[in-house]
């Protein structure tokens, strides 16, 4: 796993890739045009909640864009990986045809490559520091899509490699949040010999994964499958367990557990505390989301219910936003609308996203802020009073804050209204472990870069930490707490072993 | 309304009312189970001190002048529920609320104290003092922008 | 997976299930609650706890059949699995020795009474409790709250058993009749409205456990939203118990019917 400069030198003067660098010209492989990945009809595609929206490549697109990587001397593509995958080496042995190995590159640094390869805003980190942008201002070699086509590609294969595993060492470390960044650590920390085990509140494992992201854009099955990755390698998952309610902390070190990583993630959905907000129809996208996403409330047979509506409003321009409006279209609203307070140049969502939801019909209203709701006489929300805001002038950050207009309010008709604004972190943990950080935020204090609490054997990284991040940045955080509880626990329990 | 003889009533007025601020906020953080919540509120309870520091230069014949340049009013507080003060366990964000509210009703007061004068030295003063008080709640608008009204 | 043990019947409507969980029994306190899940398809509802053996490693629920997910439960029978059960959730009674304690139920809500009830007593209070039911055979645990009561007050509304009447009309003699220094309510929205105007109108500090719409239980979803002092409150993990004289009753009992008509819907389903 390690990552020097010197190994990635190295590793690339390999003969196979050496052969490979010689084989295509330079201004051949810039020739290439990148590869589109296929999408599905957007008029298909919002019939279904569980069809995934972008197809995926085939293996001669695959192999083909393959080549358009240069395999740069310094590859400053890396820098931009928040778990450092080796993008070059797996991207020449799908050039190579190899495509089995280079997921088997993917899996060296990541335990979730398939995920990444879906939900990875690429275009801000790897694909952003690709050669084409930097010095040919041409677009990136579609690093994303080659990450996914060899995760899926040896997925359907069936033959799933196991990353090699250290000696079991016997420590058990416990994880707590099963989601992505838990699960990064939990696998790093597998390899290199821990017994671990990861506690879940919730009766799935995948945190976010299962209960947020939709399956248009993130199959459950496909989240399984690397779950079950870290099953073969030894990782233990116990659902429906609460630390700090099932049991405490202490309790499970009395158990034997000599460290823990929390990733317990963002908790508490925000609201807007406006008045009527807790009219009947008006949700938290936390809400809306877990009922389809988690619950299946999308079918007839699930047991729980869903608000369908007419007109549904979703407040907010986040991914979470995106991704429950692009719900609502697929649970037969007719409009499907997007209310956002700043413009669309500010909105966090990735602008593939918008995108998407943009050719699906959704409409956005920005500069436009909700003010109140209007219930009916049963209490559902029938009406939402917005206001119309205009940017003001750049502040002391350079940044335009949004001002609302005087007499501008208006009312939207809406039956269904999903309060996508963000969300704070989980208070269960701060709230039970006597003696650990808190900052003013909720989120725990760490040690930046070794991912360590104010109390030593307990480490923390994801939406805990963050406050609200990227599935990567949790992952990469994961990565950094399990190199260095590592450290920590070779230091107090494995050096004098080996001294013995 | 308040009457006021001359410009030194206007300035005692105002300290006054810094204090009574700054006094707000200190009582608050001592409440405060959380040690950053404690430090924000006696931050706050600092920042009021200051005022009160550069009103008392004013008093003692520090110049003083109105800007020409609008103070941005974000409005996030006007729509937002009242915070309630009892608590031991206030939230930063309640603590950003809370302190949005309360700058507002001082930038409201000094402005109508601006509208009622009769006189154009105390009309001026009270200007600068709405001023300073908008100012320090867009400082909290923007924090609260920045990190709480993060996705919308 | 969760095993049932025992399993008792108390109506055609009420079930009482004693089912395995040694970590939930041992960290249980009065007033908390836990999630379960009945089935693949299941969803998820929140169930309060009636009683733990911690010996046994078990937990006793008291379910009554509404809808599809606690018919289901109500169905399963002793050495069936439930599919998912988690807890214990929400903040724990605050119980003190305050003096003289007047503990009211109605309906199902008599169950996580109990627990309430013992925790009391044990605590050195006298313990006066009222419960209630729309007739006989709806009445639970009788002889449980006889047993940790000072004093036991049986109301039914048709008069089939105990005394004729509203549980408010059994707490208002007692009220008039010796010194209350607090009062905890737990059964329908409607009765928990009713003792709260009650106590209110007397100054009895007054708690009320609230039954809210849930997902997760832990936080993440928000559907458990209550107005309490005109503030938002998650009645999963700020409460579930609430001071009853701040509570929003109309808002919170027109929040139980947000999903009505898709729930009816389901039943239907579920009986076809």
């Amino acid at each position: 796993m390690e990552r020097s400069e010197e190994y990635i030198k190295n590793e690339r003067k390999q003969e196979w890739r050496v052969e490979l660098q010689k084989m295509t010209k330079a201004k051949d492989r810039m020739s290439i045009e990148r590869v589109q990945m296929t999408e599905m009809a957007p008029e298909e595609r919002i019939k279904s909640q569980r069809v995934e929206v972008n197809v995926g490549l085939t293996k001669e697109e695959a192999i083909l864009e393959a080549k358009r990587c240069m395999d740069c001397v310094n590859p400053t593509c890396m820098e931009g990986c928040p778990v450092s995958i080796n993008i070059p080496k797996f991207i020449k042995y799908i050039e190579r045809g190899d495509i089995l190995e280079a997921a088997s590159v993917l899996k060296e640094t990541s335990a979730l490559p398939a995920v990444c390869g879906r939900v990875c805003p690429q275009e801000v980190q790897c694909e952003q520091k690709c050669f084409y942008v930097e010095k040919l201002n041409l677009p990136s070699v579609a690093i994303g899509h080659l990450e996914r086509f060899a995760a899926d590609f040896e997925r359907e294969s069936g033959v799933i490699s196991v990353p090699k595993l250290a000696e079991p060492n016997g420590v058990k470390v416990a994880v707590i949040g099963s989601g992505p960044s838990g699960l990064s650590f939990a696998g790093d920390m597998a390899k290199l010999g821990y017994d671990v085990t990861v506690f879940e509140a919730l009766h799935e494992i995948g945190g976010v994964l299962k209960y947020g992201i939709p399956e248009f854009r993130l199959p459950n099955a496909v989240v399984d499958v690397e779950i079950e990755s870290l099953r073969k390698m030894g990782v233990e998952f116990i659902t429906n367990y609460i630390v700090g309610q099932t049991a405490s902390l202490d309790d499970l070190k009395k158990e034997g557990y000599k460290a823990f990583y929390v990733g317990s993630g963002a908790g508490l959905p925000r609201f807007m505390n406006i008045p009527g907000e807790n009219s009947n129809g008006i949700m938290s996208s936390n809400e809306y989301l877990t009922r389809v996403n988690l619950m299946g409330a999308d079918s007839e047979e699930s047991d729980t219910p869903i608000l369908r509506g007419k007109n549904v409003v979703v407040v907010g321009g986040g991914n979470t936003a995106m991704d429950s409006v692009r719900t609502a279209k697929r649970l037969g609203a007719e409009r499907a609308i997007i209310v956002y307070r700043r413009s669309e140049e500010e909105m966090p969502a990735r602008v593939e996203e918008v995108h998407h939801a943009k050719q699906e019909g959704i409409e956005f209203l920005t500069l436009t802020n909700p003010i109140e709701y209007i219930a009916d006489e049963n209490s559902r929300v029938k009406q939402i009073k917005v206001q119309k805001m205009e940017l003001g002038e750049p502040d002391a950050s350079g940044r335009r804050r949004p001002i609302p207009m005087e007499g501008s309010e208006y009312m939207i008709e809406a039956t269904v209204v999903v309060v996508a604004v963000g969300v704070s972190p989980n208070p269960l943990i701060p709230n039970s472990v006597e003696g650990l950080e808190v900052s003013k935020w909720g989120t725990i204090e760490v040690v930046k870069d070794k991912m360590q609490s104010s109390i030593p054997e307990v480490f923390a990284g994801g939406d805990i930490v963050r406050g609200g991040a990227t599935v990567i940045l949790a992952m990469g955080d994961g990565r950094k707490a399990a190199a260095n509880m590592d450290i920590y626990l070779k230091e107090k329990y494995l050096s004098k072993k080996v001294e013995l | 309304m308040k009457e006021f003889n001359s410009i030194e009533d206007i300035l005692d007025f105002a300290i006054n009312e810094e204090q009574m601020a700054a006094d707000f906020y200190t009582e608050l953080a001592g409440k405060m189970k959380n040690q950053e919540m404690k430090d924000t509120f006696e931050q706050y309870a600092l920042e009021e001190l200051g005022h009160r520091a550069k009103l008392e230069a004013v008093k003692n014949g520090k110049k003083y002048q109105v800007s020409e340049t609008k103070i941005t009013d974000m409005k996030i507080g006007d729509y937002l529920v009242d915070v309630d003060v009892d608590k031991t366990n206030i939230t930063y964000q309640e603590a950003l609320i809370l302190a949005m509210k309360k700058e507002k009703i001082a930038f409201r007061l000094y402005n109508d104290l601006a509208s009622a004068s009769l006189d154009e030295p105390s009309k001026k003063l009270f200007l600068m003092l709405a001023m300073e008080e908008a100012k320090h709640k867009l400082r909290f608008e923007v924090e609260y922008d920045s990190n709480i009204l993060t996705e919308n | 997976m969760n095993k049932i043990v025992e399993k008792e019947d108390f109506s055609e409507k009420v079930v009482k299930i004693v089912v395995e969980a040694p970590l939930i029994a041992k960290a249980r306190k009065p007033g908390n609650f836990v999630i379960v899940r009945v089935g693949e398809k299941g969803e998820r509802i929140p169930l309060t706890i009636a009683g733990a053996d911690v010996a046994k490693g078990t937990i006793t629920i008291i379910v009554q059949k509404m809808g599809v997910s606690s018919t289901k439960l109500c169905k399963l029978e002793v050495g069936d699995y439930i599919t998912d059960l988690v807890g214990p959730l929400g903040k724990p009674t605050e119980i003190h020795n305050v003096g003289t304690v007047l503990c009211c139920g109605g309906g199902v809500g008599v169950a996580p009474l109990l627990p309430i009830v013992e925790g009391y007593k044990k605590a050195g209070n006298r313990v006066i409790t009222v419960i209630a039911a729309r007739s006989k055979d709806l009445l639970i645990l009788e002889d449980e709250m006889r047993k940790n009561s000072d004093e036991l007050i049986v109301m039914t509304d048709d008069g089939s058993y105990g005394r004729k009447g509203l549980v408010t009309e059994g707490m208002e003699e007692i009220i008039k009749r010796e010194k209350i220094d607090e009062c905890i309510t737990i059964g329908p929205a409607i009765m928990m409205k009713f003792c709260s105007l009650l106590t209110k109108k007397y100054e009895i500090p007054t708690m009320a456990s609230l039954n809210s719409i849930m997902v997760d239980g832990t936080g993440m979803c928000g559907a458990c939203r209550v107005t309490v002092d005109g503030k938002t409150k998650f009645t999963c993990v700020d409460g579930p118990e609430f001071d009853a004289h701040k509570i929003d009753f109309d808002e919170m009992m027109s929040r139980l019917g947000g999903y009505k008509e898709e729930e009816k819907g389901k039943m239907d389903h579920f009986q076809n």
